[in-house]
């Protein structure tokens, strides 16, 4: 028999623990008793307990089954993932809220990342799966996120920090709109087959797949040239053609950008800014890339005041000020230089020496 | 890599049982790859699809979006699917010789 197709996923209602259920669309307010766990009182009285967990994302099955395994003996068999990848118990038995927090200490599991908080950061694939990345994810985000563990655990900055990881400029997730975003980038221009080009490449496709227009046909060779003056690496050819290789063990590695928030709360959305161009792939552990981090992080910590994104502090205090504060090195290539850069450079006179 | 017998002729495939090359295709290909596509036999509403993805690319240089495909040979979408199970990339475009989609698939 064929299988059923087209069916869409389970209505997720039929997953809902019954005291969701019989709550839904009705609860008063929620606190947050301790980091990592929250309290969602409903108009009923009824109150539900979420205690969050941290996850790697990329997990095996037996993570799963564990996890279930600590669902099914407190939770009733009841969890969820949130959408920075953190598991969720939920506990409507206030009784069974403080074993559940013993024993998930006692096997290790890391509860946190609610509030003003580092939660988990949201990554790509890297060099487990992916073929176009210019440097890892689960590797990085793990060195990244030992370094911050104690931002984890509690709520002791001004506001929520939120991270994102991507390992190409494809930026698969949320770099681009993150408190601080890691992305991979590479360095040196795409490297040309041919030979492939000629076997089985749409060249008309690879030509406007660039963002600069540096790839031209080249109809006598059946095959394409790069202008390595206009190419800036993104890679994009790459993802169109199989026969443009990019990446570069020693020149691919990390940019750093910061200020980006999604929320509406007290400014708008905004993107995040390139503030580093250029940190090395230096695995296991990229120590570079933590202690830039940790820097910018700390400096933050020590200046913003209470409730201000990251974003909203260097607004405030200017972008030339934030990078006196750092010691970071303001290069051109901070500079933006992308078709309508203008609106981004300074067209005042208001500034600080 | 892996190999496809057709006849005397041999032909390499990528992992993803796309032609190597595209220019080794011919007719008796198409009927061997359509084989590995879970289509029993090229009827003539297959050749018409063959046919047009092979003009569309010696014209273009690229395999034509699906709503022109659709608008060009009369199919709807739901017709390649019935022609060709793998649908229009995977299953037309490879059986017709084309190169293996890229991008974010």
């Amino acid at each position: 028999m064929a299988a059923k197709l087209d069916q869409g996923p389970p209505n997720y209602k039929e997953m809902l623990p019954p005291v969701i259920l019989e709550n839904y669309g009705k609860w008063k307010y929620h606190e947050i008793p301790r980091p990592g766990v929250l309290k969602h009182v409903s108009e009923s009285g009824a109150a539900l307990y979420s205690v969050r967990v941290a996850s790697p994302r990329l997990v095996s099955i037996d993570f799963v089954r564990d996890v279930c395994t600590l669902a099914d003996e407190y939770c009733d068999g009841f969890l969820r993932f949130t959408t920075r990848n953190n598991i969720e118990f939920f506990v409507s038995d206030e009784a069974k809220l403080n074993p559940l927090l013993d024993v998930l200490a006692a096997q290790g599991y890391a509860v946190g990342g609610t509030g003003a908080s580092i939660s988990n950061i949201i990554h790509t694939q890297g060099w487990v799966h992916c073929h176009t990345p210019a440097t890892d994810a689960s590797g990085v985000v793990k060195a990244v996120m030992d370094d911050l563990y104690e931002y984890f655990e509690e709520m002791k900055l001004p506001a929520k920090l939120k991270m994102g990881l991507a390992c190409c400029l494809n930026m698969c997730g949320s770099t681009h709109c993150s408190d601080i975003g890691i992305v991979g980038v590479h360095r040196t221009p795409p490297r040309i087959d041919h030979d492939k080009i000629r076997k089985g490449t749409e060249i008309p496709s690879l030509v406007a797949s660039c963002p600069t227009g540096a790839i031209r046909p080249d109809p006598k060779n059946k095959s394409v040239v790069v202008n390595n003056d206009k190419c800036m690496y993104c890679g994009n050819c790459y993802t169109m053609s199989p026969a443009m290789e990019i990446y570069d063990a020693k020149n691919d590695g990390i940019a750093i950008l910061i200020g980006g928030k999604v929320s509406n709360a007290r400014s708008a959305p905004s993107f995040s800014r390139m503030v580093i161009p250029f940190l090395p792939n230096n695995a296991p552990r990229w120590p570079e890339v933590t202690e830039a981090i940790r820097a910018i992080l700390e400096l933050w910590i020590a200046n913003a005041n209470k409730g201000e994104r990251l974003g909203e502090w260097v607004e405030r205090i200017g972008w030339e000020r934030f990078f006196s504060l750092s010691g970071l090195p303001f290069s051109n290539m901070l500079i933006d230089d992308y078709i309508f850069a203008r609106e981004t450079f300074r067209t005042g006179a208001a500034f600080k020496y | 890599m892996s190999q496809l017998a057709v006849g005397s002729l041999t032909v390499e495939l990528d992992e993803d049982g796309f032609l190597e090359d595209h220019a080794a295709w011919n007719e008796d290909v198409a009927k061997a790859l359509a084989s590995t596509e879970e289509v029993e036999e090229l009827t003539e509403e297959h050749w018409k699809l063959i046919n047009y993805l092979r003009d569309y690319y010696a014209q273009y240089g690229v395999a034509p979006m699906v709503r022109k495909m659709c608008k060009d040979t009369g199919f709807d979408q739901k017709k390649i699917y019935v022609l060709f199970p793998g649908g229009p990339g995977k299953g037309a475009c490879k059986v017709a010789g084309l190169p293996k989609p890229t991008g974010c698939v």
